[in-house]
């Protein structure tokens, strides 16, 4: 067996460019896999941390509407005898330039449900007459608690204070002591964790009156149980259970969290074709060593193992350097999950990349079965070689040939079955992925068929071209058992490339025209933490009264964004103040505003595209929302087009909100401008009324931008992953180009001995890699197109339910062709320079 | 003084009502210097410490200064003085007392209220969670018949009504447990015709399987503990509390244990008590005793222990006569021994039978616990329990029902 192994070794060490690109194909492929992996992992348990993290051992909670819990309601129940609850005030303020959560809670009241144990230092000796500093955690207003590791990062000491920011308002708070981690609070939610008495709390977040939720320790043997609680509890407030919301939370991110792993597992799609491509060409190019081999003695069982362990080891070494390779994305892509998380979900702050075991393990499994089962055909084939005579190039190739019709049928049967998988009526997300997995293969079996019948057809009608391009285009043909596999990878990485491309451009113009439409008030004024995270201050309603007055304005809507809680969990709402000709600004998948209108302002809720999608809601639908006095039943009136929310909003008329829920706040106002004013002098005229009140006072224009920046924020991490699976494919090309050209290197020795010269050989080489790249490049268009289409129409519509237009940006179809045109061209380069320099008595020596 | 300076007795010797938050005051520190590192070897070494934020923390908050300290004697005003005094830091509302249900089973309780202040002043703040006051209070039922002790406790601060107290109409509570003076009925004529403003009242605390539910018909008059209601603990100045008891309270109710329910009937006992002073650091303890004699009179007595196993010279007593009049006693008038020990699960012993004797009055009585066990494993743990009393007044036997408090052992 050590013979196998040397001749092995010998082949891989004789190929080294090879054996590298193939190692970094696969290492970039598997790094991009679990980088994905590890950063949304992390972002999830960052998520789950900050819900757990202080949870303690509460099981459900009690939470109310817009405003949250009146606090008198904890009261009443402690004094009814309702204990095992604890209240709890939270909210994100701004500390320098980074946001943290502060909790406040009763530490009397927390016994049952959890416990923090701080530490501080204490000077001197004199026990009987030093205090225990946590003892003024209740009473010295503005003392916080936090983590040693955010003290050190703040620069803060015990005994320091520091300065925060809420709506505009600064606070100061003292560090009493630093908390430790323990059973009830990892380090993780610690890191950005301020923790104070409830009373500070309310006042740094300004809800004097208001509890964001009661936490609750529900035990099956309580006679105080669940029934018992919820009895108890008045209507406009509901009980839930902690691992309700954490699921609900987690389903709301989990579309998002999907999609990013399809990206990153195409990535390893586009690595397994380059292992099978690698081992393919390394079965072929050995045929005369193995055939010997089976000469001596080895068995077919003993060459099919040969190959599957040359291909475990290369996935096994590519994975290992793929998996420290994954670490360092994960950490840049971590910053972007959290960035997008934050942009359309909630608020969360961004955590550590942490090592988890169960990513790493999944990336080198990937990473080295990917291998074994890319290079399974190419050891069968192996396997197959007879012994002692060595099968002709030719009559593999030939056979390669005369199974091309075999291979396209099966490629249009995979095309048939996408086909019939879409006519499914089901909105499962797998399944989708599912078809565009098919999809891919499909069109990557149907590559080889495809160039053959093109290069023919170049061929037939090159009847002008030169020698050196007809052997050029002859060659790829009649290599077709190697060039056709490259063209495959590189077709398949442009197409997803290309196909990611097209579909964000479509979401953007998408969601550029529909700004357009929806933004159409002249100027916006909002609180100025309303693009911050976690904003949600309202504007003072004496302020509202004043620019209400302000001279030159036509029309007001004044906006109110709240979160309610549903049947099914949170839901965003949108309580509106408008009049009829700012309501056309809605464009409705079906009805028009003017038959709409009158419902709406009858009660009816308009709910967006996303939220019918993912309620399976219809218009005549009911939906229940938890209003003041207890469960509403809404009808649904109509359904908007909206790319607002992924998860999807409810607006309802002004009116109606205030009958159901008594929050008289605004948040925003949209002035319209009377015709003879211009939104610059409207602009001066209410930041005059609003007498140096802190406001964001914005133009159309530029609000229509910052929506733009943040959706070019969300689709950041797209954009990085399509440019990582650029590069896998980008790498295989290049390796598999260069690998066929070096192999060529006898043939070309001949042609060199036959009278070409170096110049000439070299050009030969150029143009036949940068024929298959142009190939590529065309094939790649349709292929790209048609993902496109999948992800819009299929993926994106069964994640998010949103309508998005197709848009064929000539500039991302053309990026794609120069990408493969470029990669094939540098992967001609090297051998080409290669050819230059060798000898022809060198080359042709093996004869 | 009558006290026998055996070693065990000297020992055992404790004193008095400087109860609760004191009492508590005085233990945290204890504890906290028998669990953290060697501090007093080290003085100036700045050393790390952890703890887990709990009540027992908040009532370690260092005592800002400017609360009112008790030096003179006090002329109670009624029913005013039944609710809080803010000034002071600390206060307490001790109910303890003797049942028996109809089917004679016999049972005691005891239902405490303790208020502690941070600052003597309000800060005016925009959250009404902000509180200077911190409520606790303790709940206990000793089953004698089947032996049984069950003690709760809960924390909660004197703000958004969760915990409070009032005098007039009396009201006084913790989230779900209270004593509160019931209303008028409509046609009566407004205003306590006693004068104190207090009964009647109803008391009701539950957790666990024991839920207490007890009315509070009528008491003799309160007496004034001390030189005129100044119940002084050491020569230094302050350390002093305003003290005023009901030692004999008729009360009638219903006590639930699982799901039996027991109608009761006995006499309760109220401790008054506010003040802003500790315990010196010599004062390591005290034992109170409380007996209701069968002839109708009321025996109150404590003593302050120290370090060095001697017994406060300051500690007192009084004896209520059955019409209401008071004797004091002073520890000169007052025989005590310890005649027996008891060991806690948890190791600590404590007295557990003593002899008590007033020469004077050839008064000489038995006291010894229902119970073994009455050990309020709480966030401080101290033995607070129902005991007998059989003695004798000249050749005349005198027997009675009492509770003793004993605070400051295993430390």
């Amino acid at each position: 067996m050590s013979l196998l192994l040397r001749s092995s070794w010998r082949w891989l060490r004789h190929h080294p460019w090879q054996s590298a690109s193939t190692l970094l194909g696969i290492a970039l492929a598997v790094a991009v896999v679990t980088g994905v992996d590890l950063a949304n992992e992390s972002a999830r348990r960052a998520f789950s941390a900050s819900i757990d993290g202080v949870a303690g051992k509460a099981t459900h909670e009690i939470v109310g509407g817009p405003q949250g819990v009146d606090e008198t309601l904890y009261r009443d129940l402690r004094r009814q005898g309702f204990r095992a609850s604890a209240p709890v005030v939270e909210g994100w303020v701004q500390a320098k330039d980074r946001p943290l959560l502060l909790i406040g809670i009763d530490p009397l009241a927390e016994g049952e449900l959890r416990s923090f144990s701080a530490s501080w230092r204490q000077e001197g000796s004199d026990i009987q007459s030093t205090g225990v500093p946590f003892g003024d955690f209740m009473y010295q207003p503005g003392a916080v608690v936090m983590g040693a590791e955010l003290a050190a990062e703040l620069g803060l000491e015990v005994g320091q204070t520091m300065a925060v920011e809420v709506a505009g308002k600064s606070h100061s708070l003292t560090l009493l002591a630093l908390l430790r981690a323990s059973q009830d609070l990892d380090r993780q939610s610690a890191k950005d964790l301020l923790l104070c008495d409830i009373s500070t709390a309310q006042e740094v977040l300004d809800q004097r009156g208001w509890l964001s939720r009661i936490d609750l320790r529900l035990d099956a043997d309580s006679h105080l149980g669940e029934a018992a609680w919820r009895q108890a509890l008045p209507a406009g407030v509901v009980l839930q259970s902690k691992s309700s919301r954490r699921g609900v939370l987690d389903q709301m991110t989990s579309a998002f969290r999907l999609n990013l792993q399809a990206l990153s597992l195409l990535a390893l799609l586009v690595g397994m074709f380059l292992i099978y491509n690698t081992m393919t060409f390394a079965v072929v190019e050995r045929r005369p060593l193995l055939g010997n081999l089976r000469l001596l003695g080895v068995t077919r069982r003993q060459i099919f193992w040969l190959i599957l362990g040359e291909a475990l080891t290369l996935g096994l070494l590519a994975s290992g350097l793929g998996l420290a390779l994954g670490y360092v994305i994960a950490q840049g892509l971590l910053t972007l999950v959290t960035q997008t998380i934050n942009d359309l979900y909630f608020v969360l702050s961004v955590g550590q990349v942490q090592l988890l075991p169960t990513a790493l393990l999944k990336g080198l499994l990937l990473g080295s079965l990917g291998s074994v089962v890319a290079s399974l055909v190419p050891a069968s084939e192996a396997m197959a070689t007879p012994p002692g005579q060595v099968m002709q190039r030719s009559s593999l190739e030939r056979s390669v040939q005369t199974t091309l019709p075999r291979r396209a049928l099966l490629g249009l049967v995979g095309l048939l079955g996408c086909t019939l998988l879409l006519q499914i009526p089901s909105t499962s997300l797998a399944l989708g992925f599912g078809i565009l997995l098919l999809f891919v293969l499909s069109c990557a079996v149907l590559v080889p068929p495809s160039m053959w019948w093109v290069m023919n057809l170049l061929q037939r009608l090159g009847g002008g071209l030169g020698l050196l391009a007809r052997l050029a285009i002859r060659g790829v043909n009649a290599s077709l058992s190697r060039t056709g596999v490259a063209t495959a990878a590189l077709v398949v990485a442009v197409a997803m490339t290309l196909g990611v491309a097209l579909m964000v451009g479509s979401f953007r113009s998408t969601l550029e025209i529909w700004l357009e439409t929806t933004l159409e008030a002249d100027v916006y004024v909002a609180p100025v933490d309303f693009a911050s995270r976690g904003g949600r201050q309202d504007l003072d309603a004496a302020l509202v009264d004043r620019l209400l007055q302000t001279p030159g304005v036509a029309a007001v809507t004044t906006t109110r964004r709240v979160e309610v809680v549903s049947r099914q969990g949170p839901l965003q709402l949108m309580a509106l103040g408008m009049e009829r000709p700012a309501f056309d600004r809605f464009t409705f998948v079906d009805g028009t505003a003017a038959k709409i209108w009158p419902a709406f302002v009858d009660g009816g809720a308009l709910i967006s595209e996303p939220l019918a999608h993912h309620r399976q809601l219809a218009v005549g639908d009911r939906l229940e929302l938890l209003g003041a006095d207890g469960w509403r039943p809404l009808t649904v009136a109509g359904i908007y087009y909206d790319y607002g929310s992924d998860r999807g909003v409810v607006s309802l008329y002004r009116d109606t909100y205030d009958r159901w829920w008594r929050d008289p706040g605004i948040h925003t106002l949209a002035f319209y401008a009377q015709q003879t004013v211009d939104s610059r002098t409207l602009i001066d005229a209410l930041r005059q009324r609003a007498e140096g009140e802190p406001l964001l006072i914005t133009a159309n224009g530029d609000l229509r931008r910052y929506s733009l920046d943040v959706f070019d924020r969300t689709f950041a991490i797209t954009q990085v992953l399509r440019l990582l699976a650029m590069g896998v494919a980008f790498l295989g090309i290049l390796s598999a180009l260069m690998a066929l050209q070096l192999e060529r290197r006898r043939e070309l020795a001949v042609l060199r001995a036959l009278g070409l010269t170096p110049r000439q050989l070299a050009w030969q080489v150029v143009t036949q890699t940068s024929l298959m790249g142009a190939v590529a490049g065309l094939l790649s268009i349709p292929l790209g197109i048609a993902l496109s289409v999948l992800l819009i129409e299929v993926i994106n519509r069964r994640a998010f339910g949103w309508s998005l237009d197709l848009e064929l940006a000539p500039s991302a179809m053309l990026a794609s062709f120069v990408l493969a045109l470029v990669a094939a061209l540098l992967a001609g380069l090297y051998p080409a320079w290669r050819l230059g320099r060798s000898t022809t008595a060198n080359a042709l020596r093996e004869e | 003084m009558g006290l026998r300076q055996d070693p065990i007795a000297a020992g055992l010797w404790r004193a008095a009502p400087w109860r609760a938050a004191l009492c508590l005051t005085f233990l945290w520190v204890s504890l906290a210097s028998c669990q953290g590192a060697p501090r007093r070897g080290t003085p100036t070494a700045a050393e790390e410490t952890a703890e887990t934020l709990s009540p027992v923390h908040i009532l370690q908050a260092d005592a800002v200064p400017g609360f009112e300290q008790a030096t003179t004697p006090r002329r109670f005003d009624f029913p005013a003085d039944h609710g809080p005094h803010p000034t002071f830091r600390t206060e307490w509302w001790y109910f303890v007392g003797n049942l028996e249900s109809d089917g004679g089973r016999a049972f005691g309780f005891q239902l405490t209220f303790f208020r502690q202040s941070a600052r003597p002043d309000a800060v005016p703040r925009g959250s009404d969670w902000a509180s200077q006051d911190l409520y606790f209070a303790h709940f206990a039922v000793s089953d004698v018949a089947e032996q049984r002790f069950a003690a709760f406790e809960r924390f909660s601060r004197g703000a958004l009504d969760l915990a409070g107290a009032q005098g007039d109409p009396f009201h006084l509570w913790i989230e779900d447990w209270s004593v509160e003076k019931q209303a008028p009925p409509t046609s009566a004529r407004a205003g306590p015709s006693d004068g104190l403003g207090l009964w009647p009242a109803t008391l009701q605390a539950a957790d666990g399987d024991i839920e207490l539910r007890l009315e509070l018909l009528s008491s003799k008059p309160p007496v004034a503990i001390g030189d005129r209601g100044l119940s002084v603990k050491s020569e230094l100045t302050g350390a002093a509390s305003h003290y005023y008891s009901l030692t004999r309270i008729a009360s009638r109710g219903s006590l639930r244990i699982g799901d039996r329910v027991f109608a009761v009937r006995g006499n309760a006992w109220l401790d008054r008590e506010w003040s802003t002073s500790t315990l010196s650091p010599e004062q390591t303890g005290w034992d109170w005793f409380s007996l209701q004699l069968d002839d109708g009179r009321d025996l109150m007595f404590y003593v302050i222990r120290r370090q060095d196993g001697t017994v406060e010279p300051a500690s007192h007593g009084v004896l209520v006569e059955t019409d209401g009049g008071a004797r004091h006693l002073s520890l000169d008038d007052v025989e005590l021994q310890v005649v027996a020990d008891w060991q806690s699960p948890g190791g600590v012993t404590y007295p557990a039978a003593w002899r008590l004797a007033i020469p004077d009055l050839d008064l000489h009585l038995n006291i010894e616990p229902r119970l073994a066990d009455q050990e309020l494993r709480l966030s401080v743990a101290y033995w607070e329990g129902t005991v007998r009393v059989e003695g004798r007044q000249g050749d005349r036997p005198v027997n009675g029902l009492g509770y003793v408090e004993l605070v400051g052992y295993g430390f």
